[in-house]
C-alpha cells in the first residue's frame, strides 16, 4: 500500500490586496495563508468587509492580489497570465453568486450551455440538460430567469457552475439571497453535487446552516483567514 | 416599268393604267413639279409644316397674295437666275460629278429653296420677322473613299442668315452660297469638314421647259410655274471631306435646275425615281418615273434628251425603257432601293448601264420629318447614236423606305 | 451563432422600446446627413444639368463686357470658318404671378437646332402630330412661347394655356423635356427683342468653335469668349459658398449624429458590463465579450443606417425644396428635382450608421475591455471618479479648445480649416460637460429640492451619479442648443446688420423696377428727372461680369445723387469718397475687397467695350447683396467703357425742401405704373430684401430643428438608459415609502435637470459659436463683415426647446414607471 502525500489544490501565502493603487488605506486582504485540501467542501465566515469576497475574487483569477501567491493545483496564478487565468477559469472553475448573476436574456438551458460552450468542448446538449436535471429543473429548460423563483435561479447557477466538472468551485453566499428553506435544499444541492464530481467547494457565507455542510470551517477576520472557529460562535 | 414584259412589249404599262392614255402633254415642268412636292417631303419638318401651314391655314386668305403662274414668261437672263420673291416657292438646284487628277470620283449636290411664309412681313423693319424660309441640302460622294455625307439647313433671312438677291444669282445660307458673276456660277458651302468650293460655267444655254418655260400643272390658272435648266456646266474647283482633311482639286460635270410658283400640288404618288445624265458625247438625258402607290405607273413619267448644241426634245413614258439589275438593301432604313439600271431610248438611240458610285446614298433626314431618300451620283456606260459612250449623273430614288414619317 | 452574441443581442428584443429609440436615434443622425447630402446633391446636379442643358453642346459663347451684342455680329460670323454653328440667345427673366423669376431664352429655332437639339425637335415633332392647330403660330404671335414640361406640369398649363407673367401673358404654344431642374420659357428672338426691347441686339451667341485660337484671336476686342470650361468654372463659383454652406451643415447634422450614436453606444456597454463581468467570471475571454458586443453596435449600424437612409431620403426630398427655394432667390430660379432612391444611399446610410457607431463605440469599447470583472459583476456602476474625473475630462477639453483655437487662427488659409476649428471647439466644450454637472450640481440641488422637494433632490443626485451616461446625453444636447443659439445669433446679426446697411444705402423714396428684370426705358429716367420736386434720380446698373475668372458685379450708379441722399456704410472715409467716383474711379465691396485682397488705392482691370480698362479704387464699402464682389462707378463712366445704357431700376430722391412730399410721390408712382413699370416704396423694398434674407436661411433654420430632434432622441435616450438601469432602485424607492407619483417626478427632474444644464452651458457655447459663425466663417464663406448684434430671441428659443425637449422624453420613462409599477421589485431580474 502506497501512502500518496495529498498535494493541496488550493495553496495561498502571505496574501495582501490593497483596492487602493498606492497601498494607502486598510488593506482588504493582509497577509493571509491557506490551503485547501482536494475534494474539501469549505465553509468561509467573516463579517462583512473583512475580505471574503476579495479572497474569492482572488482565488478565482478574477482580480489580482497587491503582494503574496496562490497556487491552484500547483500552478501559480499570477505566472498564467491573464490568458492562462481565462482558461483557468472557464475550464477548472465553477462560480456562485449570490446573486445568482444568471444572463438574463438567456434560457435556464442556454445559460448552462454557455459554460460548456465557453470551456470549448464540443456543444453537448445533452450535458447541459443532465445537469439541469440533476439541479430538479427538468422541464425548465427554456425559461429565461426572470421566468424562475430565486431557488430556481441559483439551481441554474449551480448547473452552470458543475456543468463543466470543475475541480474548484467558488460560492460566494449562495444561499444570502434565499428564503431559508429554499437555501437548505440549495445547499443539499450543491454539496451533493460537489462530491459526486469531487470538486473542492469553498462557500463564503453568513448562515449557520452552512456549517453541517462544511467538512472544514474557516473564519476570515480583517483580512487574515483563521482555522477552525466552532460554528456556534459565528452566529450573528 | 422595268419587267422583262415591258422591255418586250412597251405597251403594256399603258394597257395596265389605261388614264395615262389621256395625258399626252405632259411636259419636264409637270415632272419636275412632282419631284417638288416630293422634295417637301424630304425637307425638315418645319418645312412641312410651314407649308401646310400656308396652304391649309392662310391659303384662302393670303394666297391671293402671291403672284400666279399665268402666261408666258418673258424671260431676261441675268436677272431671272435671281429670286422672284413675289412668287410663294423657289429653288436652285445643283448636282454634279467631279474627279480629282487621280481619277477618283466625287458627287455633289447643293440645293437653295425659298418658300415663301407671309408676303408683308408683320414687322418689315426687323430683320427677324419672317417673309421667307430659307432651306438647303448639301451632299457629297466620295466613290473611292465610298463614303457619303449629307446634311441640311433651315433659317430666316434674319440679320444676314439667308439671302436670295433679285437682281441675279446669288442665294446663300448662312456659309452655303451660290453666286453668279459674270458667265460663271461659284458654288461654296461648308459644314464642318465638309467643304466645296466650285466654280460652274455653262456650256449650253438655259432650257426652258414647257410653253417657253411655263409648266403647266393642273386645269385651273395659275396651276403652272416656271422653270428652266442649265444641263451641262463645266465644272472645276476644290472639295474638302472629313476623309481627305486638305481641299482636293476637282472637275467635272453640274447640272442646274431653277424654278419659281406659287400653286398648289397633289402628292398622292408613292414615290418616284428620276435620272439626270451626262453622256460622254455631249448629250444630257433626263428620266423621270413616277409610282402610284396602286403600284401602277404614272403616266406622268418622261423625259428629256439634250443635244450637244443645246437643242432638246421631251421624252414619253414610251419612249423610255428601264430595267432594274439590282438592289440595294439600307441597313438603316431596312428600304429596299433599285442599285443598278440599263436604260434605254430607241428613238434616241440610247443603251446605258449605270450604278451608284458608293451603294449607301441614303439621306435619313433625323432632323426635320423622318423622311428617308436616297439621292446619290452614280455612273455608266453604254451606247449613243452607234457609239461608245461613258456618262455620269444623279439619281433621286424617293418612297422606297415606307412611311416612316410618324417615328416621333 | 455563439451565446455570448445571442446574450447580448436578446438585450434588443427585450427592451424593445429602448432599442427603438435608440435605432431611431441613429436613424435621426444618419437621416440628417444624408438628407442634407442627398439635398445639397439635388440642388448642385441639377444646377450642373441646367447648366448643360442650357448650355446645349456648344463650345464657346461671345457677349459683350457688359449688355447686349448687336446682332450685326451674326453675319460676320456666317463668313468665320473656325466657326461651324452658332446660336443667337436672349436670355432673361419673368416673374410669374406667384413673383418666381423664371429664364426666358429667345432663340431662333432654326439655329438653335445645331445648338440644344432636344428643344426645337421635341416642339416640332408634337407640333407635327397636331397640324390642326397653326404650327406656325411661335413664330407668328407676339405671345406664343414653349414652355418646359416639368413647369407645365406644375402650372397645370397645356398648349393653348395662358401663363400670366410681368411680362404680360404669353400664349403656350407647346411643351419640350426639360431634364434640368430650371424651369424655362422659350419664345422666337423676334418676340423676345420686342418684348425685352432689343431690337437690333441680343444678350449672347453661343457657338461651336473648330479652332478657338483662331477664333479668340479674332474676336479678342471688345466681346467676351467663354468657353465651356470657363463657363462651368464661372457658374460653379457663383455657387461656391452656398455650396459651403451645404455642407457645414451636413457636417453639423453629422456632429450631432455621432454624437448621439456614442450615446447609444455608451448605454450598450453599460447595460452589459455586468453581463460582461459575469461572463468573464465563466471564463470568456476579452474578444469574445469584444466581438458581441460589435456584432451589437454592427446591427445597430446597419439597422438604424438604413433606417436614416430612408429617412434621409424623405427628408432630403423635404430640404430639396428648400434648398432649390434658397438658391432660387439668391442667385438664378432653380427647382431641383430630389435625387431618386437608390441602393447607394441605403449603402451610405449604412455605411454612415456602422462607422458613426464604430466611432461611438470606441471610447465605451475600450472601457469595456479594461473592465475588470470583479467590478463588473458587482452589478450596477456608478459614476466613479466623480468630481477628479471630470476635471481631468476637462482639461482635455482646455487642450482641444486650444487647438481648436489654433484651426480658427488659421481659417484665412481655407474656410474648411475654420470649419474643422468650429468643430473642435464643440468637441472641446462638451468635454467640459462633466465638470459643468459637478459645479452646477449643488445649485441645482438646492433649486430643485425647493421646487420638487425630495425627489427633486435625488434626481439631481441621479445625474450626478451616472454621469457617465448623463453627460454624453447633455453634452449632445448641448451642442444641438448651441447650434440653435449660435444660428439664431448669428441670423439675428445678420439681420441687423442688413438693416443697418439698407438704411444707410436705400435711401430713395421710390425704387422704380426692382423685380424681374424689366428694364427702366431712359426717356422715363429724364422724365423723372424732369419733374419739380424731384430731388435727384440714381439709376442702377447691375451686370455680371469676370474678374479674374470669377464672376463679380459691375453696378453702375449716379455717384453725385448718391453722395448727396445716402449714408454708405464706408469701411473708411465717409461720402467725400464719392468725389473721385465722378471722375471715373471705382468703389469697391468689402466681399471684393477681401475676395481679391483688393485695397483703397489700388486698380482693377476690367475687360470694356474696347479692352481693358483699368480703375482705381478710391473706397470700399460694406454690402450684403452679392458675396461675389461688386465695382461700383458712375453711370459715365460705365457707358463710357460698356457703351450700355440700361437702366435696371431708379432709385427716387425727393427734394426735402419740396412741400407736397406726398402728391409728388404719387404722380411718380402713377406715371411709373403707366408705363407698366413695377414701384415699390423704401418700405416695401426693404421687406422685400429682408423677406429674401429670411429665405436665405430657411436652410438652415431647418438644419437647427433637425439638430434639436437629434438631440430630443439622446435625451430620451440617455432618460430611458437610467430608467432601465435603476429599475431595481426605484423598487428600493417603493419600499422607503415613495409614491409612483414621486418616482415620475423624479425621472421627470433627472429630465429638467439635464435640460437645465445643456441650456445653461449652451447659452455661453451658443453665443461664443455665433462670434465663430461671424468673425470666422462668414467673414471667410461670404467675405463680408457681420455686426454681432445681441438679441434675446434665440436664448428664448433655445430655454423653450430644452425644457420641451427633456419634459418630452420623460414622458415616456415615465409612462414605463406607470406601467410597470406593479413589477418594480427590488429583487434582481
Amino acid at each position: 500500500m502506497v501512502f500518496l502525500v495529498m498535494q493541496p489544490v488550493i495553496r495561498v501565502t502571505d496574501l495582501w490586496k490593497y483596492y487602493s493603487d498606492d497601498e494607502q488605506g486598510e488593506p482588504a486582504l493582509r497577509g493571509t495563508n491557506l490551503e485547501v485540501a482536494a475534494g474539501d467542501i469549505v465553509a468561509l465566515f467573516g463579517k462583512s468587509g473583512s475580505g471574503k469576497t476579495t479572497l474569492l475574487n482572488l482565488l478565482a483569477g478574477l482580480d489580482r492580489p497587491t503582494r503574496g501567491r496562490i497556487e491552484i493545483e500547483g500552478q501559480d496564478l499570477e505566472a498564467l497570465g491573464e490568458r492562462g487565468r481565462t482558461r483557468f477559469r472557464r475550464n477548472r472553475l465553477g462560480f456562485v453568486f449570490q446573486f445568482f448573476n444568471l444572463l438574463p436574456t438567456l434560457t435556464a438551458f442556454e445559460n448552462v450551455f454557455l459554460s460548456l460552450e465557453l470551456a470549448g468542448r464540443h456543444p453537448d446538449h445533452a450535458a447541459a440538460r443532465t445537469a439541469l436535471a440533476s439541479v430538479g429543473l427538468t422541464g425548465k429548460e427554456d425559461r429565461y430567469p426572470h421566468e424562475l423563483s430565486g431557488g430556481e435561479q441559483q439551481r441554474v447557477a449551480i448547473a452552470r457552475a458543475l456543468v463543466k466538472k470543475p475541480s474548484i468551485t467558488l460560492a460566494d453566499e449562495p444561499t444570502g439571497n434565499l428564503d431559508t428553506h429554499t437555501g437548505t435544499h440549495i445547499l443539499d444541492l450543491l454539496v451533493d453535487q460537489c462530491r459526486q464530481t469531487q470538486t473542492t467547494l469553498i462557500m463564503v457565507s453568513h448562515a449557520m446552516i452552512t456549517c453541517q455542510y462544511a467538512k472544514r470551517i474557516l473564519q476570515m477576520e480583517d483580512g487574515v483567514v483563521m482555522e477552525d472557529r466552532s460554528c456556534e460562535a459565528s452566529g450573528p | 416599268m422595268n419587267s422583262k414584259k415591258q422591255k418586250d412589249n412597251p405597251e403594256e404599262p399603258l394597257r395596265r393604267t389605261p388614264n395615262a392614255l389621256r395625258r399626252t402633254d405632259f411636259s419636264i415642268i409637270t415632272i419636275y413639279d412632282i419631284r417638288y412636292t416630293i422634295y417637301e417631303k424630304v425637307l425638315s419638318r418645319i418645312l412641312v409644316l410651314l407649308i401646310l401651314t400656308v396652304f391649309v391655314c392662310t391659303a384662302s386668305a393670303s394666297g391671293a397674295d402671291w403672284r400666279q403662274a399665268i402666261g408666258e414668261r418673258a424671260w431676261s437672263f441675268p436677272r431671272d437666275h435671281g429670286s422672284h420673291p413675289e412668287y410663294r416657292t423657289e429653288w436652285w438646284y445643283f448636282t454634279g460629278n467631279l474627279s480629282d487628277k487621280s481619277g477618283n470620283r466625287y458627287g455633289y449636290q447643293l440645293t437653295f429653296f425659298r418658300h415663301g411664309i407671309e408676303k408683308m412681313p408683320k414687322d418689315p423693319g426687323n430683320p427677324w420677322s419672317i417673309r421667307d424660309i430659307y432651306l438647303a441640302h448639301f451632299t457629297v460622294t466620295d466613290a473611292a473613299g465610298k463614303r457619303f455625307w449629307y446634311s441640311e439647313r433651315t433659317s430666316r433671312m434674319g440679320p444676314g442668315l439667308a439671302f436670295s438677291d433679285t437682281k441675279g444669282l446669288n442665294v446663300w445660307l448662312l456659309n452655303w452660297s451660290a453666286r453668279m458673276i459674270q458667265n460663271v456660277i461659284y458654288l461654296s458651302a461648308r459644314q464642318k469638314n465638309l467643304e466645296i468650293n466650285l466654280e460652274l460655267v455653262p456650256q449650253k444655254p438655259p432650257v426652258l421647259h414647257g410653253q417657253k418655260g411655263l409648266s403647266k400643272k393642273g386645269p385651273g390658272e395659275g396651276q403652272s410655274s416656271y422653270y428652266y435648266s442649265f444641263t451641262d456646266l463645266r465644272t472645276t474647283g476644290t472639295i474638302r471631306t472629313p476623309l481627305s482633311k486638305q481641299p482636293i482639286h476637282v472637275k467635272g460635270i453640274s447640272w442646274f435646275d431653277q424654278e419659281f410658283g406659287s400653286n398648289q400640288l397633289s402628292t398622292d404618288q408613292a414615290g418616284w425615281d428620276w435620272f439626270s445624265l451626262h453622256l460622254s458625247d455631249g448629250r444630257d438625258l433626263m428620266l423621270y418615273f413616277l409610282r402610284r402607290k396602286d403600284g401602277t405607273m404614272e403616266q406622268a413619267s418622261s423625259g428629256t434628251i439634250v443635244e450637244k448644241n443645246g437643242t432638246s426634245r421631251h421624252l414619253r413614258l414610251s419612249d423610255i425603257s428601264v430595267d432594274i439589275l439590282g438592289k440595294w438593301k439600307s441597313p438603316k432604313s431596312n428600304g429596299t432601293y433599285p442599285a443598278r439600271w440599263r436604260i434605254r431610248v430607241p428613238s434616241a438611240r440610247i443603251d446605258l448601264t449605270i450604278s451608284p458610285y458608293v451603294p449607301d446614298q441614303e439621306l435619313i433626314t433625323e432632323e426635320s420629318s423622318g423622311i428617308t431618300y436616297w439621292e446619290g451620283a452614280i455612273g455608266g456606260s453604254g451606247i449613243s447614236m452607234e457609239r461608245n459612250v461613258t456618262c455620269e449623273g444623279y439619281v433621286e430614288l424617293t418612297g422606297y423606305a415606307g412611311s416612316i414619317g410618324g417615328i416621333f | 451563432m455563439k451565446i455570448v452574441t445571442k446574450a447580448f443581442l436578446r438585450y434588443l428584443l427585450k427592451r424593445r422600446s429602448l432599442s427603438i429609440l435608440q435605432l431611431l436615434g441613429i436613424a435621426c443622425g444618419v437621416a440628417a446627413v444624408i438628407g442634407m447630402g442627398l439635398s445639397a446633391q439635388s440642388a448642385l446636379s441639377s444646377f450642373s444639368k441646367a447648366v448643360e442643358f442650357l448650355r446645349g453642346i456648344s463650345t464657346h459663347l461671345i457677349e459683350r463686357p457688359a449688355g447686349p451684342i448687336d446682332e450685326g455680329v451674326l453675319a460676320k460670323l456666317v463668313q468665320d470658318n473656325s466657326v461651324d454653328f452658332f446660336a443667337p440667345v436672349i436670355d432673361r427673366r419673368v416673374r410669374l404671378a406667384d413673383s418666381e423669376a423664371i429664364r426666358v431664352l429667345g432663340i431662333d429655332p432654326f439655329l438653335d437646332r445645331n445648338i440644344r437639339p432636344e428643344i426645337s425637335r421635341a416642339y416640332f415633332a408634337e407640333r407635327h402630330q397636331d397640324t390642326k392647330e397653326d404650327p406656325f403660330s411661335f413664330f407668328t404671335d407676339e405671345r406664343s412661347v414653349l414652355i418646359d414640361s416639368n413647369l407645365a406640369a406644375q402650372l397645370k398649363l397645356q398648349p393653348g394655356s395662358r401663363l400670366e407673367t410681368s411680362q404680360g401673358a404669353f400664349n403656350v404654344t407647346g411643351t419640350f423635356p426639360n431634364p434640368s431642374g430650371e424651369p424655362l420659357i422659350i419664345m422666337d428672338i423676334l418676340n423676345a427683342q420686342k418684348i425685352f426691347d432689343l431690337k437690333g441686339s441680343v444678350d449672347r451667341i453661343d457657338l461651336i468653335v473648330n479652332d478657338e485660337a483662331v477664333f479668340r484671336s479674332r474676336w479678342e476686342h471688345g466681346f467676351r469668349i467663354e468657353s465651356k470650361r470657363q463657363r462651368q468654372e464661372s457658374l460653379t463659383a457663383l455657387l461656391y459658398a452656398f455650396k459651403l454652406n451645404l455642407q457645414a451643415l451636413s457636417l453639423l447634422a453629422l456632429f450631432v449624429g455621432t454624437f448621439l450614436i456614442y450615446n447609444t453606444a455608451m448605454f450598450a456597454v453599460v447595460s452589459r458590463r455586468r453581463d460582461a463581468g459575469v461572463l468573464r467570471s465563466l471564463g470568456a475571454q476579452r474578444y469574445e465579450i469584444v466581438a458581441a458586443f460589435l456584432a451589437e453596435i454592427f446591427l445597430f449600424g446597419i439597422l438604424g443606417g438604413a433606417l436614416g437612409a430612408v429617412f434621409g431620403h424623405i427628408l432630403s426630398r423635404f430640404l430639396t425644396e428648400i434648398v432649390g427655394s434658397t438658391i432660387s432667390t439668391l442667385y438664378f430660379f432653380l427647382k431641383p428635382s430630389p435625387q431618386p432612391w437608390s441602393l447607394l444611399t441605403l449603402a451610405a446610410g449604412i455605411a454612415f450608421g456602422c462607422i458613426a457607431s464604430l466611432l461611438g463605440a470606441v471610447s465605451p469599447l475600450i472601457e469595456l475591455i479594461l473592465i475588470e470583472p470583479v467590478k463588473a459583476i458587482r452589478g450596477r456602476v456608478a459614476y466613479r471618479g466623480g468630481t477628479r474625473k471630470a476635471g481631468k475630462i476637462a482639461l482635455i477639453g482646455i487642450a482641444i479648445l486650444c487647438a481648436a483655437a489654433v484651426f480658427l487662427a488659421f481659417s484665412f488659409y481655407h474656410v474648411y480649416v475654420g470649419y474643422a476649428g468650429t468643430f473642435i471647439f464643440l468637441l472641446g466644450v462638451s468635454l467640459f460637460t462633466g465638470f459643468t454637472v459637478m459645479s452646477l450640481a449643488p445649485a441645482l440641488r438646492w433649486l430643485f429640492s425647493r421646487v420638487g422637494g425630495i425627489q427633486g433632490k435625488l434626481a439631481v443626485a441621479n445625474i450626478r451619479k451616472n454621469m457617465g451616461r448623463t453627460a454624453v446625453a447633455i453634452a449632445a444636447f448641448m451642442v444641438a442648443l448651441s447650434m440653435s443659439i449660435g444660428l439664431g445669433s448669428m441670423i439675428e446679426s445678420f439681420r441687423h446688420s442688413l438693416i443697418w446697411w439698407m438704411n444707410g444705402q436705400l435711401k430713395g423714396e421710390l425704387y422704380v423696377s426692382t423685380k424681374g428684370d424689366t428694364e427702366v426705358p431712359e426717356d422715363f429716367y429724364q422724365e423723372l428727372k424732369g419733374m419739380p420736386g424731384i430731388g435727384g434720380v440714381d439709376t442702377y446698373r447691375n451686370v455680371q461680369i469676370t474678374y479674374r475668372g470669377t464672376p463679380v458685379y459691375i453696378t453702375a450708379i449716379n455717384a453725385s445723387i448718391l453722395q448727396r441722399f445716402t449714408q454708405f456704410g464706408w469701411v473708411s472715409g465717409g461720402n467725400e469718397n464719392w468725389e473721385p467716383v465722378k471722375q471715373g474711379s471705382v468703389i469697391v465691396s468689402e466681399s471684393f475687397s477681401r475676395r481679391f485682397n483688393v485695397k483703397k488705392g489700388d486698380t482693377v482691370t476690367v475687360g470694356g467695350i474696347e479692352g481693358a480698362v483699368q480703375f482705381p479704387v478710391t473706397a470700399i464699402f460694406y454690402d450684403y447683396t452679392t458675396e461675389h464682389g461688386l465695382i461700383m462707378m458712375d453711370r459715365s463712366t460705365y457707358i463710357r467703357h460698356f457703351k450700355d445704357r440700361t437702366i435696371n431700376s431708379l432709385g427716387v430722391f425727393v427734394d426735402p425742401k419740396y412741400p407736397d412730399r406726398e402728391k409728388l410721390i404719387a404722380e411718380v408712382k402713377k406715371r411709373a405704373r403707366g408705363r407698366n413699370l413695377p414701384v415699390a416704396t423704401k418700405g416695401e423694398l426693404h421687406n422685400t430684401i429682408l423677406s429674401v434674407f429670411d429665405n436665405t436661411f430657411a436652410v438652415t433654420r431647418s438644419m437647427r430643428v433637425l439638430a434639436i430632434i437629434v438631440a430630443f432622441f439622446g435625451i430620451a435616450g440617455a432618460l430611458m438608459t437610467l430608467f432601465v438601469e435603476r429599475r431595481r432602485e426605484f423598487g428600493i424607492y417603493r419600499a422607503l415609502g415613495f409614491s409612483v407619483r414621486q418616482i415620475a417626478g423624479m425621472t421627470l427632474f433627472e429630465g429638467i435637470g439635464m435640460g437645465l444644464v445643456s441650456f445653461l452651458m449652451s447659452t455661453g457655447v451658443g453665443t461664443a459659436l455665433a462670434l465663430i459663425l461671424i468673425k470666422v466663417i462668414n467673414l471667410r464663406s461670404f467675405n463680408w463683415t457681420i455686426f454681432y448684434h445681441f438679441t434675446f430671441d434665440p436664448y428664448l428659443i433655445a430655454a423653450i426647446t430644452a425644457i420641451a425637449a427633456s419634459v418630452g422624453a420623460s414622458i415616456y420613462p415615465i409612462w414605463k414607471v406607470y406601467r410597470t409599477y406593479p413589477q418594480i421589485q427590488i429583487r434582481e431580474e
